[in-house]
């Protein structure tokens, strides 16, 4: 096979070239967010986020048919409804946050399981959680456009209090920032990436486009900055591989994509100079 | 600064209520700037949320507190504030000099770059807390000592006249802990104010000049030998069987010492 055959030949069609771009455009957005997920140590919560999203979907599905706009803002609300249910609930009982989440999300995926049980066709449940790339269409990919977009443009104008809530919330409590407005934005920016994402990656898996090439570039770095871009440099480079090997592997989309991150993850968690695990065994001793 | 007795933090019959649980009850109370005052009291006694009721936020129930003449939240430029050790995460990514810059931060607008005047201000705070030289460090890489001076320096580099440290002395060992006092004396001889919660007695004695021992209420305030008279800590750490409120558990946010 020719390196035109490998890398160039798959992108005659219109379906790889959309799958394509609209993995790379999330993979910008999730790279970032990936990185407050793991900072904040949100990565299991981001996880029971995107389960939470599927009876949303599925209720728009079922009510607007395969209208972007519908599946967007179902997914959003019941994501929305999760995070601030699971807050209140951990407000008012003795429950804690990660009980309450927990116990909704679950409750929210099985309805969801539930409601795609009653969609027309059969194949759906698994496109929803997985990803079908042939699926994307254009309103998917000006959606994941908006959305990243949107998710950079926030990071980049308000990159000092997001470094702050990560790193400090009570110092930034304590100079007048707004810690829980920054909360709620960042959990809608979640929702809203994991929404658009959803096409492409499925709403199980879209999660590993945000959290893989920010815990790899974990390993790595030292620097909060550059912490975010070598995690957008990841997950474009995965995507793009991802794509390529489902094209020829012939495999779902989402699952090449987050193989390739994953396989990036492993290679950093045991080699990274710094902070792998080779080096911690080799100095003798976990730390 | 205003030396004729108007420079001071004012308490006036503050009190603060979670809920049913009272936290502080009324506090009536003036700590004078430029000398250093450690709070203390048992675990749920009432130090943190004093410290967050100075920095205005933690809302009273009732009662008023003043910085100077202004409301504690006209006052933050002020203010300076240094975290418990453990409620930072030390393996952020994040170097020296990344944590001191954060000191400029509540006072930059939105686009608006560090100006050279913030970078001086920043290299100014690194070189007085001597870790120019450590600046590019991650912070898990530095000692006990050094973190903390990494957290003092950023609080310098906000530029404030009144620090206020929660257990700045919890986790450090004894030569960090002997470090730190050196240098609180030094913030108090240049007229600086410091406001540390403080749950060890005899670390107080040894590094404050001034004492507010709590109770929930306020058992003593002054120099620190008079507030840490034997009869007074008697008052405020072993008499749990006779106050029903010290039984109720303690605040939320009230921190573990220990």
């Amino acid at each position: 096979m020719s390196l035109h055959d490998l890398l160039i030949a798959p992108f005659s069609y219109e379906f790889m070239r959309r799958g394509l771009l609209s993995a790379m455009l999330l993979g910008v957005s999730g790279g970032l967010l990936g990185c407050v997920l793991v900072l904040r140590r949100l990565a299991l919560m981001g996880d029971a986020l995107s389960h939470s999203l599927l009876p949303g979907v599925a209720a728009a599905w079922l009510l607007f048919g395969t209208s972007t706009v519908a599946l967007f803002f179902g997914g959003l609300i019941a994501g929305l409804l999760t995070a601030l249910g699971s807050a209140l609930l951990s407000r008012l009982t003795r429950i804690k946050e990660d009980a309450a989440f927990g116990s909704l999300f679950i409750v929210f995926f099985g309805a969801g399981v539930a409601l795609t049980s009653r969609l027309p066709t059969r194949l759906n449940l698994a496109d929803f959680l997985f990803g079908n790339v042939l699926g994307v269409s254009a309103g998917d990919l000006w959606l994941a456009l908006a959305v990243s977009g949107v998710t950079a443009a926030v990071f980049v104008v308000f990159y000092r209090s997001i470094l702050l809530e990560t790193f400090d919330p009570v110092f930034h409590r304590a100079t007048g920032g707004r810690g829980g407005l920054v909360h709620m934005g960042f959990l809608t920016l979640t929702v809203l990436n994991l929404v658009a994402a959803m096409q492409t990656m499925g709403i199980v898996l879209a999660l590993g486009l945000f959290l893989l090439p920010a815990v790899s570039a974990y390993l790595w770095c030292d620097r909060f900055i550059s912490m975010l871009m070598l995690s957008i440099g990841l997950a474009l480079l995965g995507s793009a591989v991802g794509i390529v090997l489902s094209f020829h592997a012939g495999l779902a989309s989402g699952a090449a994509i987050v193989l390739c991150l994953g396989l990036i993850f492993i290679i950093s968690a045991l080699f990274s100079p710094r902070y792998g695990a080779v080096r911690s065994l080799w100095r003798g001793g976990v730390r | 600064m205003d030396p004729s007795g108007q420079n001071i933090v004012l308490f006036r019959a503050a009190t603060v209520r979670y809920g049913r649980l009272t936290a502080l009850r009324d506090i009536t109370l003036e700590i004078p700037c430029g000398s250093s005052t450690a709070i203390l009291g048992r675990n749920g006694a009432g130090k943190s949320t004093l410290l967050r009721a100075v920095l205005g936020w933690q809302p009273l129930t009732s009662g008023e507190i003043r910085i100077g003449d202004a409301h504690p939240q006209h006052a933050r430029p002020r203010l300076a504030y240094v975290p418990q050790r453990h409620a930072i995460d030390w393996d952020f990514p994040i170097t020296v000099r990344g944590v001191v810059e954060q000191g400029r931060y509540p006072s930059l607008r939105l686009f608006r770059r560090m100006g050279q005047a913030d970078i001086d201000q920043v290299d100014g705070a690194m070189q007085e807390l001597g870790i120019s030289d450590i600046a590019h460090r991650q912070i898990r890489m530095l000692s006990g000592g050094q973190q903390q001076r990494a957290f003092l320096a950023r609080a310098l580099a906000q530029g404030g006249d009144i620090f206020l440290l929660d257990e700045p002395f919890a986790g450090l060992d004894l030569f960090a802990a002997e470090e730190l006092t050196h240098i609180l004396r030094n913030w108090e001889a240049q007229g600086r104010t410091v406001l540390a919660a403080v749950h060890d007695p005899a670390v107080a004695r040894h590094c404050f000049t001034r004492g507010v021992l709590l109770d929930t209420g306020l058992v003593a305030s002054g120099p620190i030998a008079d507030v840490l008279s034997p009869a007074n800590v008697d008052r405020a750490y072993r008499r749990e069987h006779c106050m029903h409120e010290s039984r109720a558990r303690p605040a939320a946010g009230e921190d573990a010492q220990g």
